[in-house]
């Protein structure tokens, strides 16, 4: 066990570091998915123009086909840098290309991965329904099979960009009367079919980022489906494993940056003369410690055996708690501003409300639970 | 002793949540109709505890209560806080809605809650309340800026705000710890109202979406989190009655049974809010659906006449 990194990977943070000091761009993102949309793609083909976007991916595909190592150093410059949240791109480069690389046939990579990683491609995820949240299983969006096309009825919910996306992971029944986890597929949809309503929704802080998708007859071809026809679940679970798992490392990796943010913000009002919020303040950064150190833990884990293991629920049920407490405790310092707090407003309070995401969002807090009390520790099963 | 209400005020809280329901449903905060105040003025309601020379109806804290924990519920009109406690405390009664000041130190600006067709604003001080005028416009006395007392939304969708100068000329109590924990002790009703309306929310919820077929609450992770949605509630309405009866006597630990009050109400409607979103899952983080209101009143409540920590150590 060691804490340093080799003479080359410091030397790749120092490239890192100063690319990203040249090329942060001064202007906010906007909020709105359809504003930012413009911003995402342009700040991403930047990143794969100078060699940033797929670090870790194979060079067959416009990666770079660097160590998973590396990719976390390129993150934690990333944040400490202040670089934009990649936004309408985080499926397609965070999960949606993940699982194409592990699932997808030679020429779905070769057509697909590129376009995300150049920020030409958007992708969202369509698993979500209605009446199936938290129980996945319970999907009914049907594709029946019509000579070598799918045609798609039913409708998906929470969206995430589904309204200014070009492709999405789309999980559906293909078997007829199949039942749960059985006879569904995992495939490729493109967003600009005919038959497709999109619906946006707004959400509490005002954003109209995700979105309700309606498919009425919507026809794509056979061959879009990923890892085989009846496979849905295996590979849906390997999109949730890269979205909770190496998805989130750029968050957690933001975390240390708010907290020295917040204690400085402390200091400058005075605040932290409170004993109760200085002590608050004392335990986030400890705890917020603890998450690299349990990131850091996670990615030798990867590099050892090739796998993230279990514990990989424990880092996000415990990061995304730890965000909105983080993000708690960022109103708290505001004081009565919170108040003032208008849709469209861009502050702490927006980042807090939004923040109720992480613990409902790829699962909520109670079903982490369930995965950590029945796979890390043996409990039986409840469901 | 006895802490249940008696069958009167039973009647006056059941009929006051049947109004509400009817005329001011939680849903429709943010857009409440035109000629609500006078609704809300010709069931008496900002002057249950004023005298009855003063038109007011003369009741105790205790009923007032009651039916302000019920008002808060559906996240009724900031300015029936300040009203009543003008009503209660001032010879003069007062015409119409007076809007609700939040302390500040002077010279201000002052931020003005619920300004919207109030004539006059109250202010709570420390060991007094304080009304003035709403002017239409203000001199900003720190920056020298002439300022118009335009109305702006709060982060609590069903609350308008507006900026005003500190005003010299105004009526205030003296002599008196009453006024102030007055006015606490509503806004602690508000908030008791607030968490409720939380937990009913997240109940009915957890009884009706159902996943793995089943309804969510059958979840012991849902069915524990709505519980201590309950007891939170609970433990704040509990106290709330403790606290209306200690003011009607005019107990000599008052002033800590409503800051106590205020402090749980507060608590228990930021987590229950919170905890309402959680059990919503998705539809619980959108503008659609109703469940961010009531978290939202609850961090717009916790500055009015917060509990200060020397009355809780005191
Ligand atoms: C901001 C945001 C973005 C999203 N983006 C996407 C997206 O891009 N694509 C997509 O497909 N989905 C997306 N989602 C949907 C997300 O995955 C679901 O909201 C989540 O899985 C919960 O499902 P649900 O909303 O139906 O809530 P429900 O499953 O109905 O849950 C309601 C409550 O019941 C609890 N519950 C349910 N089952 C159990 C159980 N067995 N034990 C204990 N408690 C239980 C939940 O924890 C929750 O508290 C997004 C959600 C949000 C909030």
């Amino acid at each position: 066990m060691d804490i340093g990194f080799s003479p080359e990977e410091t030397h790749f943070r120092e490239e890192c570091r100063d690319w990203l000091h040249a090329h942060v761009p001064a202007e906010k993102r906007p909020l709105d998915a359809a504003d930012a949309i413009g911003f995402d793609k342009a700040w991403q083909r930047r990143l794969f123009d100078a060699g940033w976007a797929g670090i870790n991916w194979p060079t067959d595909y416009g990666g770079r086909g660097l160590s998973i190592v590396q990719q976390v150093i390129w993150l934690e410059e990333y944040a400490a840098a202040h670089a934009p949240w990649i936004g309408a791109n985080f499926v397609g480069v965070n999960h949606g290309g993940p699982t194409l690389i592990l699932n997808a046939s030679e020429e779905q990579k070769a057509y697909h991965l590129p376009r995300i990683l150049k920020g030409e491609a958007i992708w969202c995820q369509g698993f979500s329904e209605p009446g199936a949240g938290s129980d996945l299983a319970g999907i009914k969006t049907r594709g029946r099979i019509e000579g070598d096309e799918l045609v798609i009825n039913g409708s998906k919910i929470w969206t995430s960009f589904a309204h200014v996306a070009d492709w999405q992971e789309l999980v559906l029944r293909t078997e007829e009367g199949s039942l749960r986890h059985k006879g569904l597929s995992w495939a490729i949809c493109d967003m600009h079919a005919p038959g497709i309503t999109v619906r946006p929704i707004r959400k509490m802080s005002g954003q109209t980022e995700f979105a309700e998708v309606f498919y009425d007859d919507v026809r794509i071809p056979l061959t879009n489906v990923v890892g085989g026809l009846g496979n849905g679940w295996k590979v849906a679970m390997s999109t949730l494993s890269f979205e909770r798992g190496t998805g989130f490392i750029a968050d957690q990796v933001k975390q240390s940056h708010e907290i020295e943010e917040l204690i400085a913000a402390a200091r400058a009002n005075g605040m932290i003369k409170d004993d109760r919020i200085a002590g608050h303040l004392a335990q986030l950064r400890a705890e917020v410690a603890a998450v690299r150190a349990m990131t850091y833990r996670n990615i030798s884990e990867v590099v050892r055996t090739g796998q993230p293991g279990p514990e990989a629920s424990v880092i996000r049920l415990f990061t995304s708690e730890l965000g909105q407490r983080l993000e708690r405790m960022a109103v708290l310092l505001m004081g009565e501003a919170i108040i003032d707090f208008a849709y469209g407003d861009d502050d702490a309070v927006g980042d807090y409300l939004r923040g109720f995401a992480a613990t409902i969002a790829g699962g909520t807090a109670q079903i982490q639970r369930d995965i950590i009390g029945e796979r890390l520790l043996g409990l039986p099963k409840s469901r | 002793m006895d802490l249940t209400p008696n069958d009167e005020q039973i009647a006056f809280q059941t009929a006051t949540t049947d109004w509400c329901r009817e005329h001011m449903a939680l849903e429709a905060a943010r857009d409440r109709p035109d000629g609500l105040w006078d609704q809300l003025e010709a069931m008496g309601l900002p002057r249950l505890t004023a005298p009855e020379a003063n038109g007011g109806l003369a009741l105790d804290h205790a009923t007032e209560a009651l039916v302000f924990a019920e008002l808060g519920r559906f996240l009724a009109p900031i300015g029936l806080l300040s009203s009543a406690v003008a009503n209660r405390w001032f010879a003069e009664p007062f015409d119409g809605k007076v809007a609700l000041a939040l302390t500040v130190e002077e010279p201000g600006p002052l931020r003005v809650l619920d300004p919207v067709d109030s004539a006059a604003v109250l202010l709570l001080q420390p060991g007094s309340v304080r009304v003035f005028d709403i002017p239409d416009r203000f001199l900003n006395q720190m920056t020298r800026q002439q300022h118009v007392t335009a109305h702006r939304p709060t982060i609590d969708l069903s609350t308008m705000q507006s900026e005003q100068g500190w005003a010299t000329t105004a009526v205030w109590t003296e002599d008196d710890v009453r006024p102030p924990l007055h006015l606490q002790l509503l806004a602690a009703a508000y908030a008791v109202g607030c968490a409720d309306a939380a937990r009913d929310m997240a109940a009915d919820y957890a009884r009706l979406r159902e996943q793995f077929d089943r309804p969510i609450g059958w979840f012991q992770a849902l069915k524990h989190m709505c519980s201590d949605m309950a007891v939170r509630a609970a433990a704040a309405r509990s106290q709330l009655y403790y606290a209306a009866c200690a003011l009607d006597e005019n107990a000599a630990d008052a002033a800590f049974h409503v800051a106590a009050a205020k402090r749980l109400a507060d608590q228990g409607a930021l987590d229950n809010g919170r905890a309402n979103i959680q059990v919503h899952g998705g539809i619980g983080m959108t503008d659609e659906a109703a469940a961010h209101l009531p978290l939202k009143r609850a961090h717009l409540l916790q500055f009015i006449a917060p509990a200060a920590r020397e009355a809780l150590l005191a």
